[in-house]
């Protein structure tokens, strides 16, 4: 699925971003505030979602591959963890929705039409 | 922390970390132990002293080391006149002892802890077999530093080819600092995306030494991560000062940590950190000891995923 077709799901906010980032293709969704469990992912094309706004999400982030972070319940981002997502070429939104509402959002527009 | 240890390290002090690593305290140490027995006297440990030139020398009571008499307690002795006392009056009974089998850098750190300018070592019976000291310490480094560098010398310099996996770094990681721990992975990273090593290992490296650097970060009093990278794998080493782990099988299972809140904060200390990175590493080493330090060695094969990827 396209990142924007979740950008427009979870009426989010693109904080920066590669060129292309539009069309980027996101194919699995993983939700937490736990670093810990974010870096034993093995996914592919992954998008994250968490509340945790600190430079060490987007670190966690970049690590294990993930595309594109969204931060929830509009938590405020720092210049730090803009500096590196733009390092890594990774798309960072930010959206008023809590983590689980979000996840709920993204789950009705990913089910087979 | 002191201004050397700010400064950005050498290359060359990953030489000098692996030897620490490699060196057991064995090797290094001397072997022609000088004791004395429970019923000597201050009076023998004079003779022994002068005689051998040395500046402690432990006491044991069936090779079991109970005490040590330093030149301070001989002093002592001499300015009251009781040298035929027994060495049990003036010797120090609480005697720091270190395992023969622990790898060189734990013996520094305990030099750096504790005052002592000697250490004496026992086997795993707890039986005296040597002695260490600061010179035992250098004599042993400088051998090792030159026959690594006739070595060197030896081989013929090849210049690197510029897409070259050859690589060696080491990173320093101070104590609670959240905010750089995470570059030297990221770093590493992009070296190996940009030679083309296929993601699943990039990725697996990435995380290694990332959960690694957390570990430095958040439970140890500050160490080195090391990354030692050629065509067949990479090495990754951590190392400490500080403060050990209690329990090595408690820290590799999934879900036990020591961490506090404020690790927590930082969405860490689930208890997955090293058995997340001896998940993703095809080998695995962990040493530790309470006061002296941690040392984690996990290696990735760069080879055999290759043609696993391939099928």
């Amino acid at each position: 699925m396209e990142l924007l077709r979740i950008a427009h799901a979870l009426d989010a906010e693109l904080i920066c971003g590669p060129d292309d980032w539009e069309s980027m293709q996101i194919e699995t969704v993983f939700a937490s505030d736990l670093m810990s469990d974010v870096l034993m992912s093995e996914r592919e094309q992954m998008l994250l979602i968490t509340s945790l706004s600190t430079e060490q999400s987007i670190r966690s982030a970049g690590i294990v591959g993930s595309e594109a972070v969204v931060i929830a319940n509009h938590k405020t981002v720092t210049e730090g963890m803009i500096e590196l997502a733009k390092e890594q070429d990774m798309t960072l939104l930010v959206t008023r929705h809590p983590k689980y509402e979000a996840s709920v959002c993204i789950g009705r527009i990913m089910e087979p039409q | 922390m002191s201004p050397e240890e700010n400064r950005q390290p050498l290359q060359s002090s990953l030489r000098v970390q692996e030897l620490l690593y490699g060196l057991r305290i064995s090797e290094v140490m001397t072997n022609k132990v000088f004791a004395v027995s429970k019923n000597c006297t201050m009076r023998d440990v004079r003779v022994i002293m002068r005689n051998n030139e040395i500046s402690g020398v432990p006491v044991v009571d069936s090779k079991r080391v109970v005490g040590i008499v330093t030149m301070n307690d001989l002093m002592n002795a001499l300015e009251e006149g009781r040298l035929d006392d027994c060495v049990v009056s003036w010797m120090s009974g609480e005697v720091q002892t270190l395992a023969e089998d622990m790898p060189l850098s734990f013996a520094i750190s305990a030099f750096g802890k504790f005052s002592f300018r000697q250490f004496p070592v026992v086997n795993k019976a707890n039986e005296l077999t040597g002695i260490l000291t600061f010179r035992n310490i250098n004599h042993a480094l400088i051998r090792e530093l030159s026959r690594q560098l006739r070595e060197m010398e030896q081989q013929n310099e090849n210049p690197p080819e510029p897409d070259s996996l050859q690589f060696t770094k080491v990173y320093q990681l101070a104590r609670y600092d959240f905010e750089n721990g995470g570059k030297a992975s990221s770093a590493i990273k992009k070296f190996l995306k940009l030679r083309r090593v296929p993601p699943k290992l990039v990725r697996r490296v990435a995380v290694a030494g990332y959960e690694l650097e957390i570990n430095l970060v958040a439970h140890s009093i500050g160490g080195m991560l090391s990354f030692d990278i050629n065509d067949e794998r990479v090495k990754i080493s951590s190392h400490d000062r500080g403060p050990g782990i209690e329990n090595v099988d408690d820290a590799l299972t999934e879900g036990f940590s020591t961490a506090n809140e404020w690790i927590r904060s930082q969405g860490f200390g689930a208890g997955m950190g090293l058995p997340n990175v001896k998940r993703v590493s095809d080998e695995f080493a962990i040493e530790s000891a309470v006061g002296m330090g941690t040392m984690v060695q996990a290696v990735i094969y760069l080879t055999q995923e290759k043609d696993d990827e391939n099928k």
